[in-house]
């Protein structure tokens, strides 16, 4: 095989590949963030780092930027509040579907993931007060006649594996509804209701209001229903570590009492109302 | 450790579905990857065959063969996982869209997609992964065979299509054999790659019931048994269609 054959092959070759890929961006391999040097507001001396879990695919909650950090409001709430307790955080990328296993097994002393406080959640492992009220919201084109979550009976929804979302569909459609399309991570059910697969999307509000105002050519809307309860995100730690979440806690409170909260809420979701 | 069995239960018919799928799956994808594994793997060995033939046809062989060539090199060479979604997310989108797709607009396109899209996606990816493997296969397996008698073949007045289809691909094949089934057995469990995309294949099923639960022992032995029965019996299958002993040639 001489050098001109082989480099026509590898040309033609790639020339396939860029074809059936288009332009297409790689996502960054997922590297932990280092916490933002800033000015510590008590000298703690030698800080004790905490591991931190999270699924970094649900924006603008936990995600990655340009560099593969992991950025988000959860990051920014959890490091302030980490720093008033005197404590620094180091987050780890951690699937969604296995979050829960690392966490009782010790692999990682915290998770926070947009993670609703529930019943079920408390009986294996311990929530922090809550740091963001959430509700579940539908996508829907923008063409849709759906005005409630009862108009979804019949229709095929997509939703994130292990979510409130997909409880919520669950308990309209029943558990082996072949209606229910289950994703990996919302923005995956949010592009397969862009294709059309589905009808509708149900998930929390933060993240579906987030892909609204990225992605305005989509031609969705959210629909809100009465019948969703709201829920509270919390910071998971294992079942027992009191000692943590106390201080967990104690670095909410903090940060919701001198306004530092309310700065990193406003950056998130103000111009998202 | 408490094992809790019962909760798959609720789940029955979510199991049957799943294996019927990844039956479904797999059979569609090895028939049309096969078909398609041939075709590559016939143009890719066309070199081989004398006399030459005459140069309009040379030329098209030569195109044909870069384009196989090409093929075969980027679906051996990225991760099935990607294909799937590149053909999901990305291909089909833009050949089947409510509006604008090249090949399916409007409603039939958003029905196609709900009712069958998942599936038909991941037939395609697939029987493309397939399709790669298998022309490594048959091109192997035609190498394999002694050009002598190829040229035995011609010294006959047999035309090398004559020669390939009566002479060479029989031999060629049962050689194959043991190589086609390995590569049914790996499609069996790539299948399980599908349900990122949301399609509900077996091991979809058993995701489902890990995220309602998180418990992950239960769902994820059931599969692995209900996997395991069905490579075993290929495997079984494969010994029975190997060239005995006895009859095999040098």
């Amino acid at each position: 095989m001489t050098f001109k054959r082989q480099f026509l092959q590898s040309v033609a070759a790639l020339s396939v590949g860029l074809f059936l890929s288009g332009c297409g961006k790689t996502p960054p391999a997922p590297v932990a963030a280092e916490p933002a040097a800033s000015t510590p507001a008590a000298p703690a001396p030698a800080a004790k780092v905490i591991t931190v879990g999270t699924d970094p695919t649900y924006a603008p909650f936990e995600f990655q930027n340009e560099k593969g950090e992991i950025v988000g409001f959860d990051m920014d709430v959890l490091r302030a509040a980490a720093q008033k307790a005197g404590l620094e955080v180091k987050f780890v990328s951690t699937p969604w579907e296995g979050a829960f296993t690392a966490l009782a097994q010790g692999d990682r002393d915290v998770l926070v993931s947009a993670i609703t406080i529930t019943d079920e959640r408390k009986q294996t492992m311990d929530f922090s007060d809550p740091y963001f009220e959430a509700s579940q919201l539908i996508a829907v084109p923008a063409t849709s006649t759906v005005a409630k979550l009862d108009d979804l009976k019949k229709k095929k929804i997509g939703v994130q594996t292990g979510t409130t979302g997909e409880e919520v569909v669950v308990k309209l459609q029943g558990k082996t509804s072949t209606n229910i399309k289950r994703f990996e991570s919302t923005p995956l059910a949010l592009a397969e209701l862009a294709a059309g697969g589905v009808d509708a999307v149900v998930a929390d509000n933060g993240v579906v209001i987030h892909y609204l105002a990225n992605n305005p050519s989509a031609g969705f809307k959210s629909i809100s229903d009465a019948g969703f309860a709201p829920e509270f995100y919390g910071v998971a730690v294992k079942k027992g570590n009191a000692e943590l979440l106390a201080q967990i806690n104690k670095g909410l409170a903090d940060i919701k009492a001198d306004g530092s909260y309310q700065a990193i809420n406003d950056k998130y979701f103000k111009q998202a109302k | 450790m408490v094992w809790r069995w019962d909760i798959l239960a609720g789940y029955g018919p979510l199991f049957a579905q799943g294996l019927w799928m990844t039956v479904q799956l797999t059979v569609i994808a090895t028939g049309a990857g096969m078909l398609l594994g041939a075709a590559v793997g016939l143009v890719n060995t066309s070199s081989l065959a004398p006399p030459s033939p005459p140069w309009p046809v040379a030329w098209a062989l030569k195109l044909l063969r870069a384009l196989a060539t090409a093929y075969v090199t980027f679906f051996r060479g990225t991760p099935l996982f990607v294909q799937i979604l590149l053909v999901h997310f990305a291909l089909m989108p833009l050949l089947i869209h409510p509006d604008g797709g090249w090949l399916l607009q409007g409603d039939m396109a958003r029905e196609f997609r709900q009712e069958h899209g998942a599936f038909f996606s991941g037939a395609v990816a697939l029987t493309l992964n397939a399709g790669a493997y298998i022309s490594e296969i048959f091109r192997a397996g035609i190498q394999s065979i002694h050009s002598g008698q190829n040229a035995a073949a011609q010294s006959l007045g047999m035309s090398p299509w004559l020669s390939m289809r009566y002479i060479v691909l029989p031999q060629a094949f049962r050689r194959m054999v043991p190589a086609l089934v390995n590569e049914m057995v790996a499609l069996v469990k790539d299948t399980s790659l599908v349900s990122a995309i949301g399609l509900l294949e077996l091991a979809m099923a058993a995701r489902t019931v890990a995220g309602a639960y998180s418990r992950y022992w239960e769902p994820y032995l059931a599969i692995s048994a209900m996997y395991l029965v069905l490579t075993w019996t290929l495997s079984q299958l494969a010994k029975k269609l190997e060239v005995p002993e006895h009859a095999r040639g040098r």
